[in-house]
């Protein structure tokens, strides 16, 4: 098996935006093969996870080909739900680990905010289980229930819940390319109204518009791809027997650790899915950064913020840098990518190695993937 | 006691409500079995904004039957609801409802879930026939 190295990585700003999604997608690519000097990849890998009903267009990856003047470049894509842009990232890898290509250029994008937000709400619970979806239940639903069981079974408080979304916010707020660039106190994250009891507005992250882009290629840069790894979960939560640690995050850690080699002990900064933000917690703790049972205290002690041991979502995360779908793995990528050659501008840590952590569903289809600095 | 309409996995002996057609742990097909109509509160939650065809506030709860099997459940209400707590489950056309109040808290909920007239009144009229089903320790005059 090949190497792999990211070239070059780009984004847009996350929020409301007014472009086409093809347009969000150049913007990102353009910026990523830039960075990487690459004029045009030898393929492309295209994750958008509903493009059909957010913006009524289909055959996405030839359309996106041929908008950036890449008709002649093969293109597919690649849907895992909302961690699409890691399933992406996961084919490029493959695809050159396996000497099949030399470059490739992955973009992942969504742009949803044009639409209602029930209506944007409905076409992301179609990636729950339609049984489920029967009792009426959303995204933020089955989160309320993995949420109270984590507060019921683990004497996990709301406060501590809550600090995830005020580091996350504080951490927003010096990324330009955040949706959210400003600080909350713990006060508004707690007294914010109720979603989905016990979880609230402001322990859920945004719908946002946006892309991000990694360009791969089999020579050495600065940036390796040390491992990769997906792990899978029933479609349905009511086939699990527990929602407090979530087994698709555990098995695409430790493949991507096998792969890599060496363990949660060498990670230095992590990005991580925090859809809402007790998930940041379970995350910590499936992706053996922190001991169990140890996520909130860590958390509450300011282990996991930018000055801390082990900084958790320098970028803002889902919740402040904001979740624009299929292009949301692949920005934790860029981020780490810019963790991780001191391009991180305001908000830099010192790091080696990254670990980008994504969710499909509700944690139905996971990756977790580990960048390496060349020593 | 209400009965649940459940499958069974003759391979892992694996119980699921309602029945699927193939075990989600083997490619195997399930056999039908029926279930007690009572089970443990793993969790639950309230919508305040719940998806077109729900009323608000939407109750929802996570319960474990005694066979294993989790189901999901509509309620009125959730305010003596506990995880760990027993309550009744039972299946009107095919929607789970959980309950431990009287009769006519029951009755209640069903209001709770959109439909046309005529579905809710079959609903109440096939619930009044039924009996309550109270659990082996008697929550109805626990205090909330
Ligand atoms: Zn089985």
């Amino acid at each position: 098996m090949s190497d792999v190295w990211i070239a070059g990585a780009g984004m847009t700003r996350f929020g409301k935006r007014e472009e086409t999604l093809q347009d969000l997608m150049a913007e990102a690519a353009l910026a990523a093969l830039r960075a990487a000097s690459v004029e045009a990849p030898e393929a492309i890998v295209v994750a958008a996870m509903n493009p059909e009903e957010f913006v009524g267009e289909g055959n996405f990856a030839t359309h996106f080909a041929t908008h950036l003047g890449f008709a002649y470049v093969p293109a597919l894509r690649v849907e895992t739900a909302t961690s699409s842009g890691a399933a992406a990232l996961f084919t490029g890898f493959a695809a050159i680990a396996a000497g099949l290509r030399r470059s490739v250029l992955v973009v992942g994008g969504e742009k949803m905010t044009h639409l209602s937000t029930p209506r944007v709400s409905e076409l992301i619970s179609r990636s729950i289980d339609p049984h489920e979806r029967s009792y009426g239940a959303t995204m933020p639903a089955l989160a309320g229930l993995v949420t109270r069981t984590l507060m019921a079974g683990h004497g996990v408080s709301l406060r501590e819940i809550s600090q995830v979304s005020v580091k996350n916010h504080a951490h927003g707020a010096l990324n330009p390319f955040a949706h959210f660039q400003s600080r909350v106190t713990l006060e508004e994250v707690l007294e914010s109204r109720v979603v989905a009891d016990p979880l609230r507005l402001f322990h859920c992250c945004p719908i946002s518009d946006g892309a991000a882009a990694v360009v791969l290629t089999a020579e050495g840069t600065g940036i390796r791809i040390a491992g990769i790894g997906q792990g899978a979960d029933y479609l349905a939560v009511r086939y699990r027997d527990n929602l407090t640690s979530f087994r698709a995050t555990q098995a695409a850690a430790e493949a991507a650790y096998r792969m890599a080699g060496f363990g949660p002990e060498r990670v230095d900064v992590a990005e991580v899915h925090d859809a809402f933000a007790p998930f940041e917690l379970i995350a910590l703790e499936d992706l053996g950064l922190v001991p169990s049972g140890k996520a909130a205290p860590v958390t509450m002690s300011g282990e996991t913020a930018l000055d801390g041991r082990l900084p958790v979502n320098p970028s803002g995360g889902l919740k402040a840098r904001g979740h624009a779908l299929a292009a949301t793995g692949l920005a934790q990528v860029a981020e780490l990518v810019w963790q991780l050659t001191g391009s991180a501008t305001g908000r830099q840590v010192e790091a080696r190695v990254g670990l980008a952590h994504s969710i499909g569903g509700l944690a139905t289809n996971n990756w977790v993937t580990l960048l390496e600095r060349a020593a | 006691m209400d009965r649940i309409q459940g499958s069974r996995c003759p391979r892992c002996l694996r119980v699921l409500a309602p029945p699927a057609r193939f075990c989600p742990d083997h490619p195997v097909a399930m056999e039908p079995v029926e279930l007690h109509g009572y089970g443990d509160v793993i969790s639950f939650t309230t919508l305040h904004s719940p998806p077109e065809g729900f009323r608000s506030p939407l109750h929802i709860a996570l319960v474990e039957l005694p066979a294993g099997a989790r189901i999901f459940c509509h309620g009125s209400e959730t305010k003596l609801l506990r995880v760990g707590r027993r309550v009744a489950v039972e299946a009107v056309d095919q929607v789970f409802y959980f309950s431990h109040l009287g009769l006519a808290d029951r009755a209640r909920l069903f209001w709770r879930r959109a439909g046309d007239r005529g579905e809710r009144v079959t609903a109440m009229a096939k619930s009044v026939v039924k009996r309550l089903f109270r659990g082996p320790k008697d929550e109805t005059t626990e205090a909330p």
